[in-house]
């Protein structure tokens, strides 16, 4: 992302709250609890190569806590950890 | 002994890498300076496909006139020992 | 709980990873729940915030500080978080300006930053924070003297950064709780003087 031209001003500054919506907390307590039982590696580099494999036109359009999530998805399935997937 | 030492003028490494890396794109190519020796980490490129493999990792300072042509400022990255090669 | 009218697909995406992961064993409910505890209990500016007001104080603190950032935290009872990552505090001195960015993901050190702020992720301050901070600073309000030289520093998973700031003028006659008050998170990250 560095260096990439085109974005504009920075968003103005938020309420500083962590989230915006439980959901967003409840993905940001998942993923840490994976990292934790280290389901997802401990520097996340999984969890960041996953999001980087997300398509770009999909990845611009999500959110934040929406690419971690996608991300989860994305290492549980392929790693054949959900039954049912 | 790692292979550079504070003060050692590196070149990150140009070559597009096909998976994960931690190589920041804008950084690639270009010339920077060893700042300080960080540490001994596992490289994310190869843990991803679960090969654990530790290397020393390098503080590295590139000025923002070799980065974009332009600008007074630096910018400093952590870079693992194989992301970089000796530069003249 | 049943799902509430008009909820976001999103939230029941959610919902269900969670409910799978709990009947694969993956997660508990606890686990989730310690998580979320500590994120919103513990996790504040005013952790960093300490850390600058006693380094302004006290000339050996900051010494530490420089040197060892994780051990000069858990002197005052802060913790670097689960992964354990290298916290390096840098020192805002009258002609050098430090700035954190992290242009592959946006990690930051949560514990002693509290939540990451909406616009240290978006996609805007990650691309230009590298390429032209003096623009991006001067959005923030903040404008440097030409002089003064700016240091970004591209933060990653295992190395995260604090930014000592320049002390107050008259800090040595205010006590580290006057100080910490002074100190904001966007201090802390370089996007302010203090």
């Amino acid at each position: 992302m560095g260096g990439q031209t085109g974005f504009g001003p920075v968003p103005a500054e938020d309420d500083g709250a962590f989230f915006h919506a439980d959901w967003e907390a409840r993905v940001y307590a998942i993923v840490r609890v994976l990292q934790r039982r280290g389901v997802i590696n401990a520097a996340f580099d999984d969890l960041r190569d996953a999001i980087e494999r997300i398509p770009p036109a999909e990845y611009l359009a999500m959110s934040y806590y929406e690419r971690w999530l996608r991300a989860a998805e994305m290492l549980l399935a392929e790693r054949k950890l959900l039954p049912g997937d | 002994m790692t292979r550079f030492a504070a003060g050692a003028r590196v070149r990150a490494r140009a070559a597009d890498p096909d998976g994960h890396t931690r190589l920041p794109r804008y950084a690639r190519g270009h010339i920077g300076e060893v700042v300080e020796v960080r540490a001994t980490w596992q490289l994310p490129d190869e843990a991803v496909r679960g090969v654990f493999r530790a290397e020393p990792v390098y503080v590295v300072r590139f000025a923002a006139a070799e980065l974009w042509g332009s600008g007074s400022h630096s910018v400093t990255i952590d870079m693992w020992e194989s992301y970089l090669e000796e530069a003249p | 709980m049943s799902g509430e009218h008009g909820e976001l697909p999103v939230a029941a995406r959610v919902r269900r990873l969670e409910e799978r992961l709990i009947a694969a064993g993956l997660a508990t409910d606890a686990e989730l729940d310690e998580v979320l505890d500590r994120v919103f209990t513990s996790a504040s500016p005013v952790n960093g915030a300490r850390m600058v007001a006693r380094a302004w104080k006290n000339p050996a603190y900051r010494d530490r500080l420089l040197a060892d950032g994780n051990a000069a935290a858990a002197e005052l009872g802060f913790g670097a978080g689960a992964h354990g990552y290298l916290l390096k505090a840098v020192e805002n001195t009258p002609t050098v300006h430090n700035m954190i960015v992290c242009t592959l993901c946006s990690c930051y050190p949560t514990a002693l930053l509290g939540p990451s702020p909406g616009w240290y992720k978006s996609f805007a301050y990650r691309s230009r924070a590298v390429r032209e901070p003096r623009a991006v600073l001067a959005e923030f309000g903040l404008e440097l003297p030409d002089s003064t030289q700016i240091r970004v520093w591209d933060a990653n998973s295992e190395t995260r950064y604090l930014v000592l700031p320049l002390p107050a003028e008259r800090a040595d006659e205010m006590d580290e709780n006057e100080l910490a008050s002074l100190v904001t998170r966007n201090g802390l990250i370089g996007t302010a003087s203090r």
